[in-house]
């Protein structure tokens, strides 16, 4: 046998186990739309808000009007007072409260500062961010009239009221995933944590089904056995990886911002430190159930450390140093960085050179770990 | 039943992995995602401040920016030097005070302060943009009085002249909008639901080997499943309340009631039994049952409605997350949590009701899969 065949038959020894081909194939379509389609509306609108108006005047209806009229608020019900609008709330049956004091119209009138209350249910945040940027913006609305309506009764030019209002202009702007929306935020990382985890997956179930018989895996020595199955996994891989990167990312309108050669560049010791890894971790198990289940436990916490979904200046530095040995880590980063925030390939560097290094490492672990397995069988 | 037992925890002796599911793995999980989030309140969060105009005011507002505990400010000379460190994270918010800032101000020109913000990550940069924003306008309003006094405004009457309405915003049931409270609780119950999904098909692939399949038709498969049921629920529980006394009871976030989450936690372990249940007799391979039932139950954070709301999901992923035991259990755990509203908590438990559908596809399939040799009427799964 000689090595082209030796990884053909390795790939069909992936295609014709059912446990394998379930994971790698159906797990990778079947993720690639279910992850994501909860968040294809991208972002939270008309969140249900009940008034408390307490003033019943032409301002206070104003205001009401002013906060419906925002995309983020839907202004659903009238309460009498707050203790029924927070009843509502117990019910589920709205998520914030807009209170309008008694008096509010009057002691406007007469140059007194007045306070407008805003509640939201903070159980959810997107709901809350969502509620409270929806009335502040509307409050901030009626507010600038209000002053702008005093200013010109004080005769004040109006090209000169409306810059006597707001004295500075914030221009306040995202920037990578400018619509703030869900998808741009967790499928670039995510969709590169599903390939190592289920790249893992593969390689320990096929491990673990061959290493208590003889088989072609011990044709060749540990190292060349090691290389080709690395070899036979980053072939396959690199179908799915361009399938994620380069078709779902456009379908779900992610950031692509890095040209093709750099993807491709940095896609490489990805998946070959991926793969030597997934080939390490699997000398390490001998029941065919048990790799999926360990990778299953390790996602959350990977993805968590992974620095894109609770920043890393925030996260305890011993997990930080620990999760470094994660090829993900270093690949979710310099992804991030490359394609959706545009960096320069020079500062990507240190991931990329990172990445290398891990494969480097990996390799030896699994190079060992084979040996050890080749001679337990041997002994027997 | 008792020699069912005892050879249920013999089972359990042999098996390290389900011997380490069961005591330290999950409270090691619960603990390292709960620590990785234990900052809570983001602080101190890099911003990029590009000072072109280096006057007394660009000054004042750099300070006012740094005044707040959210930010940290490293001041940039470049307008690239900054960019570049937004695209390697770095920073996570840029502030730009223009050349001619103060002077177009005394002007009355009305200049602009541009504030760039990482959309990619979300969190941090929605909450920075806010935060940006409201020390800004603190520092302008400094101005906006002086200026006031300057022209002969009542000290008394230049709070209503620069901001005539306040507003007093309340984050109900999160007080401090502190992240543990948020997110945590959700993780640790996805992760929970992992576990019992992991406990549960291993307990029933013990039943795999050929031996032991005929034998377990002639027992029937009630009592097989009432053992395991008997010996692993209690144990599932015991984590369930041990991350409940972890998040309200060490950690002090705010419940309004906790009392009525132990049954709601059995009827989510059973759901989940249920499923395992319904997969293991399915596929009846051990590695397929773990695959198919984790990828079942992998993406269940997703579909909780927590990070991004139940409303704004499509039809399909509304249908699809009324299939995950812990979207109905996370409402019925708000419902109690946040709302001490133990009504709405039943009516959310009342949910996983529809998972009692999932014994007839189960017991279908178990019936199917009885081995030939063994008479019928012996192997039915309801003897």
């Amino acid at each position: 046998m000689n090595y082209w065949r030796w990884i053909v038959t390795d790939l069909l020894a992936i295609v014709r186990d059912k446990a394998i081909a379930l994971t790698l194939f159906g797990g990778v379509l079947f993720y690639s739309v279910l992850y994501p389609l909860p968040y294809i509306h991208q972002v939270a609108t008309e969140q249900a808000v009940v008034v408390v108006d307490l003033d019943n005047s032409s301002l206070s209806r104003q205001m009401i009007r002013y906060a419906d009229a925002n995309a983020q608020v839907a202004i659903v019900a009238r309460a009498n007072s707050v203790t029924e609008a927070k009843a509502m709330i117990d019910r589920d049956e709205a998520k914030g409260i807009l209170l309008i004091p008694e008096g509010f119209r009057r002691d406007l009138l007469r140059g007194k500062q007045v306070t407008l209350g805003f509640a939201g249910d903070a159980s959810y945040f997107l709901i809350y961010s969502a509620v409270v940027r929806g009335l502040t913006t509307a409050g901030l609305d009626v507010s600038g009239q209000i002053q702008l309506q005093g200013l010109l009764a004080h005769g004040v030019l109006p090209a000169a009221a409306a810059k006597q209002v707001a004295p500075i202009a914030l221009n306040d702007v995202p920037v990578f995933n400018q619509g703030l929306g869900y998808p741009g935020y967790v499928v670039p990382g995510l969709f590169l944590l599903i390939l190592h985890q289920t790249l893992f997956i593969g390689m320990g179930i096929l491990g673990a089904g061959q290493w208590r018989q003889t088989g072609y895996w011990q044709q060749f020595s540990p190292l060349t056995t090691v290389c080709l199955r690395v070899a036979s996994f980053t072939l396959l891989y690199a179908f799915f990886s361009a399938f994620y990167i380069g078709w779902c990312f456009y379908a779900y309108d992610v950031g692509r911002q890095a040209s093709l050669s750099q993807v491709l560049l940095l896609m490489l010791p990805y998946l070959l430190a991926t793969a030597a890894a997934g080939m390490a971790f699997s000398t390490l198990f001998n029941r065919r159930d048990l790799p999926t289940q360990v990778m299953l436990l390790t996602s959350m916490p990977i993805l968590f450390v992974g620095g894109f979904v609770w920043p890393l200046t925030l996260i305890p530095e011993p997990l930080i140093w620990l999760s470094q040995l994660v090829p993900a880590i270093p690949g979710m980063m310099a992804m991030l960085e490359l394609n959706q925030m545009g960096a320069d390939w020079q500062q990507i560097m240190p991931q990329w050179l990172q990445l290398w290094g891990l494969c480097v490492g990996y390799l030896l672990l699994a190079v060992w770990g084979v040996r050890r397995r080749q001679q337990a069988l041997s002994a027997t | 039943m008792r020699a069912l037992l005892r050879r249920e925890l013999r089972l359990l002796k042999q098996d390290n992995w389900q011997l380490a599911l069961i005591s330290y793995i999950p409270l090691l999980g619960f603990m390292l995602l709960w620590w990785l989030f234990s900052a809570g309140l983001p602080r101190q969060l890099p911003v990029a401040v590009v000072d072109q105009d280096h006057s007394s005011v660009s000054r004042m507002l750099e300070r006012s920016l740094d005044a707040s505990p959210v930010n940290q400010v490293i001041s940039f000379t470049s307008q690239s030097e900054a960019i570049a460190a937004m695209r390697q994270g770095d920073v996570f918010a840029m502030v730009t005070f223009p050349y001619g800032l103060r002077r177009e101000l005394l002007l009355g020109q009305q200049p602009q302060i541009d504030i760039r913000y990482n959309g990619q990550f979300l969190l941090v940069g929605k909450l920075l943009s806010s935060q940006l924003s409201l020390s800004l306008a603190d520092g302008l309003r400094k101005l906006s009085r002086q200026s006031l006094i300057a022209h002969g405004v009542p000290a008394k009457l230049v709070a209503p002249h620069i901001e005539p309405m306040t507003t007093q915003t309340t984050a109900l049931f999160n007080r401090n909008t502190n992240y543990v409270g948020f997110l945590v609780p959700p993780i640790l119950v996805a992760l929970w639901q992992l576990l019992a999904m992991l406990i549960f098909a291993n307990a029933l692939n013990k039943e795999l080997k050929p031996e032991r399949w005929q034998q377990s038709y002639q027992v029937g498969w009630w009592p097989i499943i009432a053992a395991k049921s008997l010996i692993y629920l209690p144990i599932l529980l015991l984590h369930g309340q041990f991350m409940l006394a972890l998040l309200y009871g060490y950690l002090g976030l705010p419940a309004a009631q906790l009392l009525w989450l132990l049954p709601v936690q059995l009827c989510l372990l059973l759901s989940v039994g249920l499923w395992v249940a319904t997969i293991f007799f399915l596929l009846a391979d051990s590695a397929r049952v773990i695959s198919f039932c984790t990828a079942l139950f992998a993406p269940a954070f997703a579909y909780m409605g927590i990070t991004f709301p139940t409303a704004e999901m499509p039809e399909l992923a509304k249908l699809w997350r009324l299939l995950m035991p812990s979207s109905h259990y996370m409402e019925a755990q708000i419902s109690l949590v946040s709302y001490g509203n133990v009504a709405l908590m039943w009516q959310q438990c009342a949910g996983m009701a529809g998972f009692l559908l999932l014994l007839l596809p189960a017991m279908l399939l178990a019936y199917k899969r009885r081995p030939q040799n063994v008479a019928a009427g012996v192997g039915e799964p309801t003897s």
